[in-house]
């Protein structure tokens, strides 16, 4: 049968190029490996701050010896609750400055335990209950319902920029609270015991979340294989071979490519942010300014990257496969889902040198947060050496190829 | 290095992995002269141009183009060449390349349409200029890529195969084109496969194995191997080369 013939065809020449054979073999196993890794990795070192006034004292009417004072210490039970891998806990001994200090230098929550936290939980359970017995310096008293407890309540200033992180801290401390409770045989429940504070008035939803670092992930994309591809046409048809023989410098050439391809990245942008807000409603709040700034460094870069790789590649197909290989990735380890503080510590190099990493966070300030331009200065140098350093290679890479064209 | 040298080569020995493609190769060609390269196929015609105009970096040896070492920027303006593949833009039309290649040579716009219309009567395709070369055939998209090597009137070109495929009245103006180019003290450099065509070069080199067999003028080349015609020629140069292989 002739279609055995060319399968066989197909088959023969796939396995004669090397670099396409490698990335076969590789690239399954490195996807899986990363993304296995990655994911897996649980919330780890999320950093809270508590301030625990909680005096640990209970003050309850018995039947039999009038009001006695309990030592319980529930605020510290909580504490002792949490799950340490979970959290960083930074105590503080001031609560307005702790409120302040949420979603800055990486604070998620801000716990604060009023002084009479103990007493309130104790006197809310005997009053939910009823009488209850209790052994009391070596009698049985019975504890008598009294009157609510007043005083400040237990307030949680929490950072709600992160859907998922703000969810997974809710759930940690629901389950610490229901466990401190269950010691008191209350039937209180979270949201009658705290005071929650959302930055963002959970206002943020994960697509509104997530969106930067989409957007930024399918500019990668786009601009990566736009210029790969185009770089590899170039020289495998011939033009560039007849560029480079021309009387303009490699520098020329590349930042000819890099003008053209940042007009359409910008283009491109513009595109995907106005197609996101109108169609998707998606938060942005920030300058547009800024974000195109941080866009255009990011362009720059990325088609410093396409140009290498256009280096590397022998056709457009490999080029291709190089991108695969490098692109995908960067959306599994740069913070676009999940943030960088729930990756386990092997992956979290890659999204350090992801220049993804970098965009996300930017986009994210300024579009979610509403964030300004000295608010992104961090984000917009690590973009700004990445797209020089890249810009410097590419020309390099572009000489090269006048050798290799 | 005399005046008159424009091409000097010494010693250029290229490698691609176990094979050499260039083995200690001298050469010379001077001003206004329009010299033939032959050679069997995988003779190293190609490379040796590529190396020549700085495409490739020699393993050994050195080539001057124009006085310059090569490779050099300083002999670009000066330098027209054809690669073997087409090396147009398909998605531009055929004056739309001419004008990006005169661009890159500081040619004007006005400079450019009135090369272009010289070239392009030339190489026939004076109705087409604005034809996208995408749907030109295989022979008229080479006649692009020549209209574009000669564009900025070079003062030295390599031409790899200008008439491959292109027939035999195109063929017989393009290398009266050639001629009248070396008359107007033009350098040029053409690899071809033809014995026509060697037959009208002022200095034929003959390739084999990367090594440079023979030069001279068709009529020395007969001389020396004593043969009557140049197709006999090359068959004895070939042997030769072979046999010293």
């Amino acid at each position: 049968m002739k279609s055995f013939a060319v399968m066989r065809n197909v088959l023969r020449r796939i396995v004669r190029d090397v670099r396409t054979l490698a990335l076969i073999v590789i690239l399954p196993l490195f996807f899986v490996l990363l993304y296995g890794s990655s994911f897996s990795g649980s919330y780890r070192d999320l950093t809270i701050v508590i301030v625990n006034e909680d005096n640990g004292l209970a003050s309850v009417r018995t039947a039999e010896v009038g009001r006695v004072t309990l030592s319980v210490n529930l605020a510290q039970a909580f504490v002792a609750a949490l799950d340490p891998a979970m959290f960083d806990i930074v105590t503080s001994d001031d609560p307005e400055n702790a409120a302040a200090s949420v979603d800055e230098s990486g604070i998620w929550a801000a716990l604060v335990f009023p002084r009479s936290f103990s007493n309130a939980v104790v006197n809310e359970a005997v009053r939910a209950s009823g009488e209850r017995r209790l052994d009391f310096e070596g009698d049985t008293v019975t504890l008598l319902p009294s009157d609510p407890v007043d005083g400040p309540r237990t307030t949680l200033v929490l950072d709600d920029g992160n859907p998922l992180i703000a969810g997974a801290i809710r759930a940690a401390f629901e389950a610490a609270f229901s466990q401190v409770l269950a010691t008191q045989q209350s039937s209180l429940t979270v949201e009658g015991l705290l005071d929650v504070r959302a930055l963002h008035e959970g206002n943020i939803r994960m697509l509104d979340f997530t969106a930067p670092g989409i957007i930024g992930f399918a500019m990668t994309l786009i601009t990566v294989m736009l210029t790969a591809m185009s770089v590899v046409r170039e020289r495998t048809s011939g033009t560039l071979t007849r560029i480079l023989i021309a009387p303009i410098s490699a520098w020329e050439v590349t930042v000819g490519y890099t003008l053209a391809f940042s007009l359409i990245a910008i283009f491109q942008a513009a595109e995907l942010f106005l197609a996101s807000t109108l169609l998707f409603d998606i938060r942005f709040i920030g300058s547009p300014g800024v974000v195109a700034l941080l866009i255009l460094l990011f362009a720059i870069g990325l088609q410093g990257i396409a140009t290498l790789i256009s280096t590397i590649a022998k056709n457009e197909a490999q080029a291709m496969q190089f991108i695969l290989f490098l692109l995908i990735p960067s959306i599994m380890v740069s913070g676009v889902f999940w943030p960088l503080e729930t990756m386990p510590a092997t992956i979290r190099p890659l999204s350090y040198v992801s220049p993804l990493t970098y965009a996300n966070a930017g986009l994210r300030k300024v579009m979610l947060a509403g964030r300004g331009i000295g608010d992104v200065r961090f984000e917009l140098a690590v973009l700004g050496v990445f797209a020089l350093v890249m810009l410097l290679l590419s020309v390099l890479s572009m000489r090269r190829q006048a050798y290799t064209a | 290095m005399a005046a008159e040298q424009v091409v000097l080569a010494t010693g250029l020995r290229k490698r691609f992995g176990r094979r050499t493609a260039l083995d200690g190769l001298d050469l010379s060609v001077t001003q206004g002269q329009l010299y033939g390269l032959a050679g069997p196929n995988g003779a190293g015609k190609t490379t040796l141009i590529r190396t020549l105009c700085g495409l490739l970096r020699p393993d050994e040896g050195e080539a001057y183009l124009l006085g310059w070492r090569m490779p050099s920027a300083r002999v670009r303006s000066q330098l027209g060449y054809m690669p073997q593949d087409y090396a147009v833009y398909d998605d531009l039309s055929v004056l739309q390349n001419l004008e990006f290649f005169g661009g890159l040579y500081e040619l004007r716009r006005a400079q450019v349409r009135k090369r272009a219309n010289e070239l392009l009567d030339l190489v026939q395709l004076a109705d087409r200029r604005s034809q996208r070369v995408g749907t030109l055939s295989g022979g008229m998209r080479r006649r692009v890529s020549l209209a574009i090597s000669l564009l900025h009137k070079p003062r030295l070109a390599f031409l790899d195969e200008p008439t491959a495929g292109v027939d035999p009245k195109l063929r017989r103006s393009s290398w009266d084109y050639f001629n009248g180019l070396a008359e107007q003290d033009v350098t040029l450099v053409v690899t071809t496969h033809l014995v026509e065509e060697a037959l009208r070069c002022h200095v034929v080199g003959f390739l084999n194995a990367g090594r440079l067999l023979t030069q001279g003028t068709p009529d020395e080349i007969l001389a020396e191997t004593s043969t009557s015609n140049l197709d006999d020629a090359f068959i004895v140069l070939q042997d030769r080369g072979e046999a010293a292989q």
